[in-house]
Parts: C-alpha cells; sequence; structure tokens
C-alpha cells in the first residue's frame, strides 16, 4: 500500500518530517529490544516469567505500563469528556486499594506457590476444571481486550492523520507480535518500562498546557459549568446520592460495592495480564512492593488521562467558528457532530502540540496502546501454553516445545486480535465494551480467587461450581439487560434511572455475590481439602517466609500507608 | 548484570529509557529554537509559549542524565 493510497481527505493534520523521525525512532527501538534480548529468552521461564529476575520498579512500573492502554488513554480521556470527574473513579478507589492489596496480602500466595499463572494457581488450589473455565474465559478476553487496543490506534491514525484503520491495525499489530514473540515477557516488560516513560513525555503536555489556557483548575472547573449547565461534572463523590443526580447514572453503592470492591480487586489482583508482571520479581519484597510502586504512579495517570477530558468540555472550540465542540457516542457521528467522545485526547493533541510536540504525542499514543496489546499478547501466550496446550493437549512435553509453542501463540494470538479489533468498531463506546468483559470474567474470578486464598474449607469442587456459575450468571445478566428494555435494567442495577455503566457495576457485584455464594454452599457439602495440601496457598495453612525488609524504608507496608493515605487526601480534596 | 535486560548483557533499561527520551530532546530542542527565533510558530493554541523548546530541553536534561547514570560498562 503506498502512503498516498493511505491517506485520506478527512485528516485533522499532517505530520512533519520531524514528527515521522520521532515515530519511526520509536519503532526502531522497540524492534531492537525485541532482537537484543532474544539471546537471553532461550528457556520457558524467561520467556514467559522474564528469568524472574526483574527488580521492584521495573516490575512496577510494567505493572502500570500493561494496564495504560487504550482503556486508560483514549477511553477514559473520553469517559471523562463523557461523565466528568466520575472517571477518576476507575484511578483511585477502582485501584489503588486493590493494587495495595494484591503486594502487601496476596503476592506472597502468588509468589511462594512459584506458579507461572493465576489459572496456574487456580489449579493447585481447586484443581483443573477451574484452571480449565478461567484459562478459556481468560484467553478469551485478552484476545478482545487487545483487538480494543488496535482499533483504538487505528482511530487515532484515522482522526490526526487520516490513515486506513487496516493499515494502521496491521502496521501495529506487526511490532508487537515481533518483539513479544523474540524476547517474550522480558522484551515486553522492558518495552512497558520504556513506553510508561513515553506516555508522559508525550501526553503532559496537553494538562499543563490545558490549564494554562482555561486559567487553572478553579476557572476551568467554572468554564465547564457554564458549558455544560451543570456542576456534576467536576466532583467526585457529591453527586453519587442518588442515580438521577450525576452523569453516570450511578449511586455511591455501585462505585464502592462494585467498582472499589469487585471490579477493582479481581482486575488488579487475578487479571493475569498484570499480575504476570509482578511474577517476574526477583525475590519476594521486590513482588511486594511492585505493586506499591504501580500504585503511586496509578495515581497520578489521571493527569494527563481526565483533565484533557475534561479541558475539552472547556476549551474544545471549532477553529473556525469559535464555537464549543459537542463530541458524541460513536453510534452517533454525522455531519454536524463529526467527532466522538473517544477522540477527545488526539484532538487535544492537536490543539496544543505543533510539529515535534505532535509527533512525540502520538508516539505516546502508540506506545500506550502498543504496550496494551503487548501485555494481552504475552498473557494470552502464557495461559494458552501452560494452562490450555501443557494442561490438556501436551503434558509432556520438552522446555524447548513449550517455549516454541509459547512464540508461535503469540502470532496465532496476534492474528486472532486483529480479527476482535475489527469487532470493536460496531461498539458504541470502547469503554462500555470494556467494562462488560470485565464484569463476564474477572467478577467472579476475584470470588474464586480470594475464597482459595483466605478460606481453608473452600474445596475443589465449590471452586469451580462458583467460578462456572459466577461467570455464566454475569452473561446471562448481560443478555437480559440488553434485551430486557428498561425494567430488565432496574432489575440488575437498582433504579430506573440507572445509566449502562451502573449496570456494569452491579451486574459484577451480583456475578462476584452469586460465585462466592455457589462457592460456599458447594465447599459445605463437599469433602474438605486436607490442609497438608494448602501449604503455600492458604492463610492460616501457610507460613509466610520474611521478604529480608529490615529497616522501615524497606518495609513494603510502610510505603502502603503513604500511598492509602495521600489516596484519602486526594479523595477529600476533590470529594 | 544489567538492570532488567537480562543474564549477560550490557545494557540497562535505564539506559534505553534515557537514550531515546535524549534523541527526543536533541530533536525537538534545536527545532524549538528554530521555531522560537525564526518567528516560524506553528499555529497551535499557545504556542507563544515555545512548548517545544522547553520540552525539548526538560527532555535532553532528563534523558542525558539517565544515559549518563547507567551507561555500558558503568559499574
Amino acid at each position: 500500500m503506498t502512503a498516498l493510497a493511505i491517506l485520506l481527505t478527512t485528516q485533522l493534520t499532517h505530520l512533519a518530517p520531524i514528527d515521522i523521525l520521532i515515530l519511526v525512532l520509536y519503532f526502531v527501538v522497540v524492534l531492537f529490544i525485541g532482537f537484543y534480548v532474544k539471546g537471553s529468552t532461550r528457556t520457558s521461564e524467561e520467556f514467559f516469567l522474564a528469568g524472574r529476575e526483574m527488580t521492584a520498579w521495573i516490575a512496577g512500573l510494567s505493572f502500570v505500563s500493561a494496564n495504560l492502554g487504550s482503556l486508560e488513554l483514549m477511553g477514559w480521556a473520553g469517559a471523562a469528556y463523557q461523565y466528568g470527574m466520575l472517571a477518576t473513579h476507575w484511578y483511585w478507589i477502582g485501584a489503588i486499594p486493590a493494587m495495595l492489596f494484591l503486594g502487601i496480602v496476596m503476592m506472597p500466595f502468588y509468589y511462594i506457590s512459584k506458579t507461572h499463572s493465576v489459572p496456574g494457581y487456580l489449579q493447585l488450589r481447586f484443581g483443573e476444571g477451574a484452571r480449565g473455565v478461567s484459562a478459556v474465559s481468560f484467553a478469551f478476553m485478552t484476545i478482545l481486550m487487545s483487538g480494543v487496543n488496535m482499533y483504538s490506534m487505528a482511530l487515532v491514525m484515522k482522526v490526526v492523520l487520516g490513515w486506513n484503520i487496516s493499515f494502521s491495525i496491521w502496521i501495529g499489530a506487526v511490532t508487537v507480535a515481533i518483539y513479544v514473540m523474540l524476547g517474550g515477557l522480558r522484551s515486553a516488560i522492558i518495552n512497558e518500562v520504556l513506553q510508561f516513560v513515553l506516555i508522559w513525555a508525550g501526553a503532559a503536555l496537553i494538562p499543563i498546557l490545558g490549564l494554562w489556557e482555561a486559567g487553572g483548575w478553579t476557572k476551568l472547573k467554572a468554564q465547564i459549568a457554564v458549558n455544560v449547565g451543570s456542576n456534576d461534572y467536576t466532583h467526585l463523590w457529591t453527586t453519587l446520592g442518588s442515580f438521577k443526580d450525576n452523569p453516570m447514572g450511578v449511586h455511591w453503592t455501585g462505585i464502592v460495592f462494585g467498582l472499589g470492591f469487585v471490579i477493582s480487586f479481581g482486575y488488579w489482583t487475578t487479571d493475569f495480564l498484570v499480575v504476570q508482571r509482578i511474577l517476574s520479581a526477583n525475590n519476594l519484597r521486590a513482588a511486594k512492593m511492585a505493586p506499591v510502586i504501580g500504585a503511586a504512579f496509578k495515581m497520578a495517570v489521571p493527569f494527563i488521562v481526565i483533565i484533557p477530558g475534561l479541558l475539552a468540555l472547556a476549551v474544545l472550540r471549532d477553529p473556525h467558528t469559535h464555537q464549543i465542540i459537542r463530541l458524541v457516542g460513536e453510534n452517533q457521528v454525522d455531519a454536524a457532530h463529526p467527532y466522538s467522545y473517544n477522540e477527545v485526547l488526539p484532538l487535544m493533541l492537536i490543539r496544543y502540540c505543533g510539529p515535534g510536540l505532535l509527533g512525540l504525542g502520538i508516539t505516546a499514543l502508540i506506545a500506550g496502546f502498543m504496550s496494551g496489546m503487548a501485555g494481552n499478547v504475552s498473557a494470552f501466550s502464557t495461559v494458552w501454553t501452560y494452562d490450555l496446550y501443557g494442561a490438556f493437549f501436551n503434558k509432556k512435553a520438552s522446555d524447548k516445545h513449550y517455549v516454541s509453542m509459547g512464540r508461535w501463540s503469540t502470532v496465532v494470538g496476534m492474528i486472532a486480535s486483529i480479527g476482535t479489533a475489527y469487532l470493536v468498531m460496531h461498539a458504541a463506546s470502547i469503554m462500555d465494551y470494556v467494562q462488560a468483559l470485565f464484569s463476564f470474567f474477572i467478577a467472579p474470578l476475584f470470588g474464586t480467587v480470594i475464597l482459595g486464598m483466605l478460606w481453608k474449607r473452600a474445596t475443589r469442587s465449590g471452586g469451580f461450581w462458583g467460578l462456572l456459575a459466577g461467570t455464566v450468571s454475569s452473561i446471562a445478566m448481560w443478555l437480559y439487560t440488553t434485551y430486557g428494555g428498561q425494567q430488565a435494567l432496574a432489575h440488575i442495577a437498582l433504579s430506573l434511572d440507572a445509566k449502562p455503566m451502573a449496570e456494569n457495576l452491579y451486574r459484577a457485584f451480583w456475578s462476584w455475590l452469586i460465585c462466592v455464594v455457589v462457592t460456599v454452599s458447594v465447599s459445605l457439602v463437599t469433602r474438605p481439602v486436607p490442609e497438608a495440601q494448602l501449604a503455600g496457598l492458604v492463610y492460616g495453612a501457610t507460613t509466610i517466609p520474611d521478604d529480608g525488609a529490615r529497616s522501615l524504608w524497606q518495609k513494603p507496608i510502610f510505603w502502603a500507608a503513604i500511598v492509602i493515605t495521600i489516596f484519602f487526601l486526594l479523595n477529600i480534596i476533590f470529594f | 548484570m544489567a538492570e532488567g535486560t537480562g543474564r549477560g548483557e550490557s545494557l540497562s533499561i535505564w539506559f534505553f529509557v534515557g537514550g531515546l527520551t535524549l534523541l527526543y530532546g536533541i530533536i525537538l530542542l534545536p527545532y524549538g529554537a528554530y521555531e522560537w527565533f525564526s518567528g516560524h510558530e506553528s499555529s497551535s493554541v499557545l504556542s507563544n509559549l515555545h512548548p517545544t523548546f522547553w520540552w525539548g530541553l526538560l527532555l535532553t536534561l532528563f534523558g542525558g542524565f539517565y544515559t549518563i547514570r547507567f551507561r555500558p560498562g558503568k559499574g
């Protein structure tokens, strides 16, 4: 395909030669890293877990970066425009407590059990059935999520540069496939740390210049209130007393229990995409510190994601008519409203960034999408190789064979992801799509893992049937609300005023509850697992080894206390 | 062992971070200076603040520090 052929007439801007140089340099370095680490990626331990030799800082930054894909960049910037500051809940209450819980409470069990994956932990705790269900659902989810990242990247290229969607999807996918296939998790992690720095280098100028233009935070809030006719867009908690008092159509119980407890803890503690990064840590203390470091950086991400969405409500004007541009849902785009919520970040980028900075900003967005893609595809290849292929199809292959399978499954996973990227084009909003996936797979998995870790009486049958019931019920609830109209929504989300995002939160909570109730019920009527078999897997049956911290500064719990204190302060400040 | 790049490899992950940001700084800083002093500023909002120059300077300092601190063969 020639460069001329991929350029469309609708593009917002052109890349100058300096922008292209910045973009090309990024791709060269990313691919170089893949070839550079290939030599040290020969065993399965090296390919799938980066040799378990990463420091806390590298594991922690990679942990955040793997999550910093399209969901975090395009999706939440769009959601901030759509729902206002309520979107910040997905970064703070929807992440920080769970990340700290993972580091301080759960990580010792993942780490000392020497598991290769979260489904691998479930196999040790609940047997092959639970592993099979979680591995299949996880593999399915990672492929879909990888498609979200590809589509988002292609959308940026379309909006900003007028590039053809398919061309953009393929160029990103091939690059990620090459470096993950060559260097496995090691290559993915190194690139993710690099990508994390680049995302900040390329995106931080938008809020800095935007706040300058708006005249500071107080004037920004006032301008938003004028433009949208409401104060509801700039508060975290004050509008959550009733479903109908806020743009998201949600109640605080949905945020606290559905998001803060179930979805957040489910994602950050059981989604192997992120947990895999921590398993690469070089010792137990690093494994405990990595999520704490990740949480500190996660708290700062709204600055480059939420603030641009809010700024767009106040300052995004048509350069010709000087009228405020109104963004709409993806399926409402027409001649009068040519841009969707998902496009708010690139629009803001173009507003403030000239040649050079535009290339850096575009590179930042691409880096974010590629870290999301790499995270999904490396986790997929691990779960496929260890928990599906190695567990059910070929149990006694050589280590070399599994590394080879890991490389091939990276390529196959990427091709499948490309297929899902085209599927995402039909979703009204990326965020709605992703939240639905989380409630299907993550919420019930958290019920199974948390009971498995904290309750000795949970049995293998309980774990398997609980997980299956939770997943099936979540999908059933989604079908019910999709086809059952407003009344169905009111049954699941507890109010006729509830909107789709609220429904996702409550559906996650109900599916978690169903998983827990079924797990407990089945466990109580089935034979308990002998305590000797639970050593290293469950609280009360395990002696947690010393993590080697001697001074206060070395203790993960000390740093976790600092992070949670800042978390509470931020919630009070923006209450 | 180089931090984060595996056994037997000499390049640290932080060297990659520093190297790429330094390269970006070296590209943006003179371009920003050219825009500023030749009056060829872009039409983007607030371009009168010369963000390309200042951001290029910041990246040069950040990247330079990490490149030197984690250069190959140092420790």
